[in-house]
């Protein structure tokens, strides 16, 4: 660990995506560095969360090679925490929270074993840490849209992962969710040195608590810094001419 | 097995057929939830009818009608059948509700052209193929259960063994394929121990009702619980009984088994859908029920309140004026405010009780939290993901957030 930032959290090289007719992401070169926060931003369709999917090999890539913390994707695996879209669960299934996040120790426990202790209290630790300690014996379909995000990001704490990867984790969550899940994260950032990458929507919140940002159209348009990479000229090429209002207007709110 | 013939107070045949019938239904309860949980039911439906060509076909091959030769004929159909679904659904761009469809009815026709076929050669041997339609469990042998039971036994003993890996993969496949898992040949093994619990069931149950025996156990057992370390087992006990009660009046009425058995399960279900407590349909319209009441009585109670502080005691159709109610709430509130010893009657004219004056208090003192709440909440970091309830606020929030609360807003203090 002498130099611990040497080694990007995520970089792609020619991704290229399709399902079906046209490709979804098409040539990608993105490095997200490790110990950041960053995010990938872009208009709907644009790719975001299939680039997080083949990032991490979920979905097959067409051409392309992604490193993950300087490994091939599939041996970077027990590294990462993946955090998918919450409409991608069925929350009347039945568990309680509590086993949602003893899932976060199956990598380490593997499938037969029983949790030891220490397991355990990293399932402790991780409710409690989110919030949801005084919840985990409840069914996952009783709680609140904010309450299942923080189970998820829970279940993440727990694989005590140095990567964690999430899928639009905001979409659909209350202020007060979200300000303490960014907390979180950010935390996470700079007491114990772990990347973050999300797919995120808001370029507020973007500006105001991510290091590092890719703008993403099927292409990467842009990616660095965010005081150097969010500016109206880049936010434009992203969005497209449809979007040149609201554009101008995010520009302005910068420049001032 | 012969002490568990022995142990039950029936005839032998009558013994053996229970026992059968219940491991089938043990089987299929458990091995079925892994079809309903990922939405997957019809799946099963799909694999019982593509068994029945199997059938046919090992007769055809063996010329025997030895249970063994087809039921691994139907087992060898139903894998050919689950192959199928899943080259469909990759391979093209059909939906995976037609795949099934297509499968289902072609292999079914197939089974039924087979066995007509069949019945017109003219072979004695035969008579009896057609029990694979709608199941008979009266003609099974001793012989018969111990396979059965066998196959039952080390299906149930994968689902134990792979129970993280198939838990992870129905509830969130994203994340378990994330985190390692091959996903694909998780899912793939479990429709292969459905085809194992549908062979077990055909000769009983019959092609045409399986699905009904693989669905009924576990949409029962879900009513009742909110584990999947309980659902399975629940869901075998169901099953088994389900399957034992339905086998044993079909053998007395003479009737094939699979409408019985099914028959019987549906009472099962519909007894479970109603009554369930927590997700009972009955259940919930009474909570529902109850939470309006409530709510009408208290915003009555509120408003007879704010009446009395502003004048004389108010006839109820004054008080639905005054408070712009219909005054057929009105009404009904009062009788349960009334019922509830809250409230006093001064000719057509009513009053509050003391207890109803205290009533009255608590539920203002609410109200004024709830107020305290919207403009001074977002100040108040509760540390947790508590989240408040307006019927409840003290109760959602904790007693020190509402005191916190109570202290930022000086006026609402009671």
């Amino acid at each position: 660990m002498a130099a611990p930032h040497a080694v990007p959290a995520i970089e792609l090289a020619h991704m290229t995506v399709s399902y079906g007719a046209s490709p979804v992401l098409w040539d990608v070169d993105a490095t997200f560095p490790a110990g950041a926060m960053s995010a990938i931003v872009g208009p709907n369709g644009s790719g975001k969360s299939t680039l997080l999917r083949a990032a991490l090999g979920l979905v097959p890539a067409d051409a392309g090679r992604a490193t993950i913390l300087g490994q091939p994707a599939r041996e970077a695996m027990r590294r990462v925490a993946y955090v998918p879209q919450r409409e991608a669960v069925d929350w009347d299934f039945p568990i309680t929270v509590r086993e949602v996040v003893e899932m976060g120790r199956y990598p380490s426990v593997g499938w037969i074993r029983r949790l030891r202790a220490e397991d355990r209290a990293i399932v402790d630790e991780s409710l409690e840490r989110v919030g949801m300690g005084p919840f985990a014996g409840r069914q996952i379909g009783q709680l609140s849209g904010g309450q299942r995000q923080r189970v998820f990001v829970a279940r993440a704490l727990a694989q005590r992962a140095e990567l964690l990867v999430l899928d639009e984790p905001f979409a659909g969550i209350d202020a007060r969710t979200e300000a303490a899940l960014l907390g979180l994260l950010a935390e996470l950032r700079d007491r114990e040195g772990r990347s973050v990458v999300m797919v995120h929507h808001d370029l507020q919140t973007v500006r105001e608590v991510v290091d590092w940002v890719l703008l993403l159209n099927v292409r990467a348009v842009a990616s660095g810094p965010v005081a150097t990479t969010m500016t109206p000229e880049n936010l434009r090429r992203a969005y497209g001419a449809g979007e040149v209002g609201l554009d101008e207007r995010e520009g302005a709110a910068w420049a001032g | 097995m012969g002490w568990l013939i022995d142990l039950l107070p029936l005839p032998y045949t009558d013994a053996v057929v229970v026992i059968g019938a219940a491991v089938l239904g043990i089987a299929a309860g458990v091995l079925g939830a892994l079809a309903v949980l990922p939405r997957r039911s019809l799946v099963g439906d799909a694999l019982a009818h593509s068994a029945l060509p199997g059938v046919a076909i090992a007769f055809l091959v063996t010329g025997a009608k030895d249970p063994a030769s087809l039921l691994v004929g139907a087992g060898i159909a139903g894998l050919i059948g689950a192959l199928m679904m899943v080259g469909i659904e990759r391979t093209s761009r059909i939906r995976p509700d037609a795949a099934i469809g297509v499968v289902l009815s072609s292999f079914f026709s197939l089974g039924i052209v087979l066995l007509t076929y069949i019945s017109s050669t003219g072979n004695s041997e035969q008579a009896g193929l057609e029990t694979y339609l709608f199941g008979q469990a009266a003609g099974l042998l001793e012989r018969d259960v111990a396979v059965m039971a066998g196959l039952a036994a080390g299906a149930i003993a994968c689902v134990a063994i792979g129970f993280r890996p198939l838990k992870a993969s129905i509830f969130d496949r994203a994340f378990a394929a994330s985190i390692g898992l091959r996903v694909r040949v998780v899912e793939l093994a479990s429709t292969a121990l459905l085809v194992v619990a549908i062979v077990i069931g055909l000769r009983s149950v019959g092609a045409i009702l399986m699905v009904a025996m693989l669905i009924v156990p576990t949409v029962a057992a879900r009513q009742l619980t909110n584990r999947l370390s309980r659902l399975l087992p629940l869901a075998g006990l169901i099953g088994g009984a389900v399957g034992a009660v339905g086998a044993l009046a079909s053998a007395r009425a003479e009737v094939p088994t699979g409408p019985v058995i099914v028959l019987t399960g549906t009472v099962v279900v519909l007894a479970a859908v109603l009554l369930a407590p927590g997700r009972g349909v009955v259940w919930q319209a009474a909570r529902r029920r109850g939470e309006r009441r409530t709510a009408r009585s208290s915003g009555v109670l509120i408003d007879l309140e704010t009446a009395l502080h502003a004048g004389p005691p108010p006839t109820p159709s004054e008080l639905a004026m005054a408070s712009a109610r219909p005054a057929r709430d009105v009404r009904r509130g009062l009788r349960d405010l009334g019922r509830a010893g809250l409230l006093e009657h001064d000719g057509d004219r009513v009053r509050l009780s003391e207890s109803g004056a205290a009533a009255a208090h608590t539920a203002l003192e609410g109200r004024r939290l709830w107020s305290a709440w919207l403009e001074h909440g977002w100040r108040l970091d509760p540390g947790d993901a508590r989240e408040p309830d307006p019927r409840d606020l003290r109760g959602s929030l904790g007693d020190d957030l509402v005191e916190r609360l109570i202290a930022m807003d000086g006026g609402a203090r009671p």
